[in-house]
């Protein structure tokens, strides 16, 4: 029978929960509460007696101090309650660590059919609460109905003795696995098929599939195990494989391309292969540090010469869009697999977080699913507690308002990680499995969550994706896993690795079986969270916190033994063979009998039709402004504005300090509280050498070309790295690239050909700089599709596109960190000096953005004026004549001398005729255009001669100096004093947008 | 001499084990991670270690109460080999969810060699959240505590979602008559910070940061002195540097504040 159990603080507490609902009614619908208080609920759905029941609520469930508890319903007074819980099969959290807790405690171990359920219960006061209002506060505020269910009772309508009543998620699907086949007898078939099962096979791919499974040969090979027409389980298998997102169809597609209506075409076929392989191929035969690079789940630098790194980064964009924690915690842990099965293994270091939304006081028509207020609430606590609990420092991250966003979010998640050089002697990036080798699952155990999560990735977002993807990442079980699987590798028990994310065990066991050439699996070995699932299921769940490991068969013994010893679930579910097969068996009985290599040989490549227009072609031209005289308020509005101003409350709810390595953090300056341009940790703890790593995202000057963004955006990268002492020799990139849908379809998606054209812009963006920059990308994936159909005023629904979308991250190592600057100004008296040169390149600036322009001519990137440059200021840090450096990006000079003032807590006096400049005469631009390549760099007067030699061939100016005083002075070309304003008042726009929040 | 040993736990979603036993090793001690598996099965005895340390991370996911869920697996399992070693006259620290751990278990605050009640506790933050944030700490000179022997004021990261130190008024005013408050959160200038947020990060009554038992042998924090191993994880570590060099300094590389109380563990034993 099962038995409910409710606690609650102690009615002297303070409740910072229910605090922090009634606040958000409040502020998010103006809705007065006088007071919430928060429940929680604990039912245990397991035989125990009572005795047994009185332990675990006063050991486990109930702080003497602090809480009160009762398994009947606790008498808390409201005028509304509202009843929280999980939906059926919706992982729990606390519901497993509470089933740990209890076993131990009471020394049993509970039956398949029992568990435990968490639920809370909110106890609302309100003058004039009603039912509505509170269901309202229900589902806007406390639960999402794709993962939750909730319940509403007024105080008449609560029985005190019974309260909210018993509810067991428990899932009972009373169904046999069953293997089907499907039938194959024409295009047409396959096809309806595909919709049917939302298999999102492409069209161009069904011939290619229907011809493999007619063919002679192959059906004579199939007919010896039992098979004739295809099984479902191999289809989807198929499906998953070709997916957009396993497979990158739209970079390895083929693009015609015109630079204008009419003009001659240009075939580019395959991105991938020209953008980002080849220059990637070229700069490794260059670069030394270079370890790894276009084949395994992360890329691989050298960090020192026992020690080398492993980044990637990738987007949990439609799961997120849906279940904002869920999506965002999913993401940041799954991408944290895959260092971890990157080579033999890697420890995980470090990641960051850009999110990507649409305007958090968007009161519009448009009703997404979740408003991005709540979205990003919903993903900020996402990555937090996959971060924190991860014990992985979050030391880097960004955040973009954009109306784009309204239809998908984005939300980045980038990992790095940490590997020796050899494990036993051998080179631990390289890995591979064996025919003989045991096919081992660790982690998590496999239900229906997540199917079919790659192919909806893969899809514009429409009211019929089915919600059944979304799922909540368990960072505890991961965790356990991790240190487990680091255990294993240095006892040299670990042959391959590979993490079970997209796709699931097919993508995993389908990638790590070509390198033994075929696999042998028994799926009814799989450990499953309930019974009843199909076969193919199992086969592509994304259940999370699994890795597929190849293990020799001499080492299983040790390796299942330390598996139990960290508590984390291992099985042998087959064996790695060379038959040239994927062979899968349900109890004996074949299941799926397909080529190893199928996947990966003949299918069609996915063609675009591209065509660029110009700018000038679309009618941007230049606003006619004239120059403002108000500057003061004009600064203070632009500080203010949502994409520059502070967001430390998200910054320090992230724990970006554990492990010990933070050298330059992502908060710098005498407060503590502006923007590091990028962050620096030592992740070998008894080593002089330093990561540095930063980030970039500046889609804005997509709206006039997207070549023009993506280089502006590696540029920024570069920049800030270069500015807390990165080493230019020294920079490995990962791109991730989020796009709108750009197949043309003259109804859904008439401007197909321009996004496409915009895409082959951006990947020839992304070569140049590389290849000028001399930065391989040791990393990247890309989303498509960021795109979502979102009912207005009348249900009618409105197509809404993000803006074409790179984040470039950049990383390096520092020989010796002691030696890093922060951007922060450090003492009055310094000099103030601008690197690089300011032009009229105003297009798509935030400037002109908060005028209500876009304009025409954005910033041009020039790396080989710039690089001689960067290597200038490197060479200054190394040799202390720098006491800050700053990179001048989005907002321009004024802003970011703002930042430097603001950072270092003191005024500063600066004169604009002395700014390096090209054919500008107006002091709003030289304040708001955001060139690339510029420096904000504080100096010591002794070492004015000394720095300024370093400069004396490129362009470098002495613009001012810091002051003693606390006011922020500009004086104008024509001498004008334009701003004197105490860096308090800067300090105060900048933090008050979301001063409020905690 | 003989060497100090300090065991480190690890397992279970605890996380700052590696910089906690490097800590420790710069303190002078040799240090050993130890799955707490290992610890309950026997395969590490705890007679082999002085200093026992029950680091910082989310065992068991803190999902029902930071430290709960690993305090009653370790009472349950090895209860009375950790009394025993608390009777041998060694060391225990408790950071952040080791402190919570403590708490949990009893050992803190140990009145009158009671240690099995539950009688403090560390609840969450009043500002909602989790908090990453460097705070101000003053040291009592008077407590009996070990780790905090010689120390001055000091600056150390504060990492957590629940560290509101809560208790009865009684408790409390015992514990601070009996010294047992080691450490408070306190202003910049060395003012008690009176609750006042975000000095105070979480609402501590009686700002308390950190407590030990009344022999001074168990002592827990919700600050990491771990995390401040190496002069450059200060936050103003760049301005400092600055600021020196114009004086004419070097920049400092001794010994930081975090690492000094891991020595005064060390010391107590040599």
């Amino acid at each position: 029978m099962p038995h409910q159990l409710e606690i609650t603080l102690k009615s002297d507490l303070l409740d910072a929960e229910g605090e922090g609902v009634r606040q958000k009614a409040q502020d998010y619908f103006g809705i007065v509460l006088s007071q919430v208080r928060t429940i929680h609920l604990i039912t245990i759905d397991a035989d125990l007696s009572g005795e047994q029941l009185e332990k675990v609520r006063t050991e486990i469930f109930t702080n003497p101090v602090t809480q009160v508890s009762s398994y009947n319903p606790l008498p808390i007074e409201f005028d509304q309650t509202i009843w929280v819980g999980y939906r059926p099969g919706v992982r729990d959290n606390p519901g497993s660590t509470a089933v740990e807790a209890v076993e131990d405690v009471l020394g049993i171990k509970f039956g398949a059919d029992e568990a435990v359920y968490t639920s809370k219960r909110y106890c609302l006061k309100g003058s004039s609460l009603t039912a509505e209002v509170a269901d309202m506060i229900a589902s806007e505020l406390l639960a999402n109905d794709i993962i939750q269910q909730w319940k509403i009772f007024s105080e008449e309508s609560y029985e005190p003795s019974t309260g909210v009543g018993l509810i067991i998620p428990k899932v009972i699907l009373n169904h046999d696995p069953t293997v089907s086949s499907i039938p194959i007898d024409s295009d047409a078939t396959l096809q309806k098929v595909s919709n049917a099962r939302n298999l999102a096979l492409n069209p161009n791919d069904i011939p290619f599939i229907r011809a493999y499974f007619l063919n002679k040969k192959v059906q004579t090979g199939r007919a010896r195990v039992g098979l004739s027409d295809p099984t479902d389980i191999e289809l989807e298998y198929i499906s998953q494989a070709r997916s957009d997102h396993c497979n990158h169809n739209t970079f390895q597609g083929l693009f015609r391309y015109q630079e204008y209506a009419g003009a001659p075409v240009e075939v580019v076929d395959n991105l991938f292969k020209t953008c980002i392989e080849a220059p990637t191929l070229e700069l490794k035969g260059k670069k030394p540090w270079v370890i790894s690079v276009l084949w395994d789940n992360a890329g691989v630098g050298r960090f020192d010469e026992d020690h080398y790194y492993v980044i990637t980064g990738e987007t949990h964009n439609s799961p997120s869009n849906m279940e904002a924690y869920g999506g965002a915690i999913t993401g940041i842990v799954g991408v944290y697999r895959d260092p971890l099965g990157t080579g033999k293994g890697s420890k995980l270091i470090m990641g960051s977080y850009g999110f990507c939304v649409g305007h958090g006081d968007y009161d519009g028509d448009l009703r997404p699913r979740l408003h991005p207020r709540r979205l990003l609430d919903g993903v900020i606590e996402g990555v937090r507690d996959g971060g924190n609990k991860s014990g992985i420092p979050t030391t880097f991250g960004q955040v973009l308002f954009h109306h784009g966003y309204m239809g998908k979010c984005l939300v980045f998640v980038t990992a790095v990680g940490l590997m020796p050089a050899t494990v036993r002697g051998e080179p631990a990036e390289q890995k591979t499995a064996s025919p003989g080798d045991l096919l081992i699952m660790c982690g998590g155990r496999v239900g229906k969550d997540g199917i079919h999560g790659v192919t909806a990735s893969s899809e514009v977002f429409s009211e019929h994706t089915p919600a059944g993807h979304v799922q909540i990442g368990d960072p505890y079980t991961q965790k356990k896993m991790h240190d487990f699987l680091l255990e294993a590798r240095d006892e040299g028990l670990i042959h391959f690795i590979t993490d079970n994310g997209g796709g699931g065990l097919s993508s995993s066991i389908g990638e790590s079986a070509r390198f033994s050439n075929g696999c042998e699996v028994q799926l009814e070995k799989v450990p499953l969270k309930y019974q009843g699932l199909d076969q193919w299921e199992i086969w592509i769940s994304e259940s999370q916190e699994r890795m597929t490991v190849a293990v020799k068969p001499e080492h299983a013994e040790r390796f299942l033994e330390l598996s139990e010893k960290h508590a984390v679930e291992s099985t042998v579910i087959g064996t790695y063979t060379d038959s040239g097969k994927l062979h899968i068996t349900y109890n004996g009985k074949t299941c799926a009998y397909m080529n190893i290599d199928l996947t990966e040989s003949g299918f069609p490549q996915w063609e675009f039709d591209a065509q660029w227009q110009p700018p000038e072609e679309r009618g941007l031209s230049e606003p006619v402004l004239g120059e403002p005289a108000d500057y003061e308020n004009l600064l203070l509005d632009m500080l203010s504005r949502p994409n520059i101003c502070s967001k430390e409350w998200i910054t320090r709810q992230y724990d970006h300090e554990v492990q010990g390595a933070s050298v330059i953090k992502p908060l710098v300056g005498a407060n503590r509280d502006i923007y590091s341009d990028a962050v620096v940790i030592r992740p070998v703890l008894d080593s002089q050498k330093g990561l540095a790593f930063s980030q970039a995202l500046v889609p804005a000057y997509s709206a006039i070309d997207a070549y023009l963004m993506t280089s502006c955006t590696i540029d920024e990268a570069v920049r800030r790295l270069i500015a807390v002492g990165g080493d230019p020799e020294h920079i490995g990139g990962v791109d991730n690239f989020c796009w709108p849908n750009i197949q043309y379809h003259p109804r859904d998606n008439p401007d197909g050909k321009f996004k496409a054209a915009q895409l082959v812009r951006s990947c020839r963006a992304l070569r140049d700089m590389c290849l000028a920059y001399g930065i391989p990308l040791l990393s990247g994936k890309d989303s498509m599709y960021v795109d979502g159909h979102l009912p207005g005023r009348y249900r009618e629904t409105h197509k809404v596109s993000a803006p074409e979308t790179l984040q470039f991250s950049a990383i390096g190592v520092i020989d010796d960190m002691t030696k890093c600057v922060t951007m922060d100004c450090k003492m009055p008296g310094d000099l103030l000096y601008v690197i690089g040169m300011t032009r009229n390149e105003m297009g798509a600036s935030e400037y002109y953005e908060h005028l209500g322009h876009t304009g025409l001519t954005g910033p041009k990137v020039f790396p080989e004026q710039f690089m001689p440059v960067y290597k200038r200021l490197h060479r200054a840090i190394k040799e202390e004549f720098a006491a800050s450096a700053h990179c001048v990006c989005r907002g321009g000079l004024a802003v970011h001398l703002a930042m430097i003032a603001m950072g270092g807590d003191c005024g500063l006096t600066a004169d604009l005729s002395a700014v390096p400049s090209e054919l500008v005469k107006r002091n709003d631009t030289i304040l708001f255009s955001e060139s690339a390549g510029r420096f904000i760099v504080t100096v010591d007067p002794d070492n004015q001669e000394q720095f300024e030699k370093i400069f004396d061939d490129v362009s470098c100016a002495c613009i001012g100096k810091i002051n003693g005083e606390p006011d922020f002075k500009i004086k104008g070309i024509g001498g004008k004093t334009l701003l004197d304003v105490p860096v308090q008042s800067l300090r105060n726009a900048w933090k008050d947008p979301f001063g409020g929040m905690v | 001499m003989n060497d100090i040993h300090a065991l480190v736990l690890t397992g279970y979603g605890l996380n700052c084990d590696n910089e906690t036993a490097y800590s420790f090793e710069l303190a002078g001690a040799k240090a050993t991670r130890m799955h707490i598996n290992s610890l309950i099965d026997g395969t590490v005895r705890p007679d082999n270690f002085q200093i026992m340390v029950f680091g910082g991370g989310f065992s068991w996911g803190d999902d029902h109460g930071g430290g709960v869920v690993q305090a009653v697996r370790l009472k349950n399992n090895i209860g009375d080999r950790i009394l025993e070693f608390i009777e041998k006259g060694n060391l225990i620290i408790g950071i952040c969810n080791g402190f919570q751990t403590l708490v949990n278990l009893g050992l803190l605050p140990g009145f009158g060699n009671d240690y099995a009640t539950r009688s403090v506790a560390l609840t969450f933050n009043d500002c909602g959240n989790f908090r990453d944030d460097w705070v101000t700490l003053a040291v009592n000179p008077a407590s009996p505590c070990i780790f905090t022997k010689g120390l001055g004021q000091m600056e150390l990261p504060i990492r957590h979602g629940e560290g509101k130190f809560y208790s009865d008024e009684s408790v409390i005013s015992r514990l601070i008559d009996s010294h047992q408050v080691a450490l408070r959160y306190v202003l910049a200038n060395g003012e008690p910070a009176n609750g006042a947020f975000p000095f105070n990060p979480n609402g501590s009554l009686h700002d308390i940061a950190g407590m030990c038992d009344p022999t001074g042998r168990i002592f827990g924090l919700m600050p990491h002195p771990e995390a401040f191993n190496h002069e450059t994880n200060h936050p103003d570590w760049t301005r400092t540097r600055e600021r020196t060099k114009r004086q004419g300094g070097k920049p400092d590389s001794g010994i930081t504040p975090g690492i000094r109380m891991f020595q005064n563990a060390v010391d107590f034993f040599r």
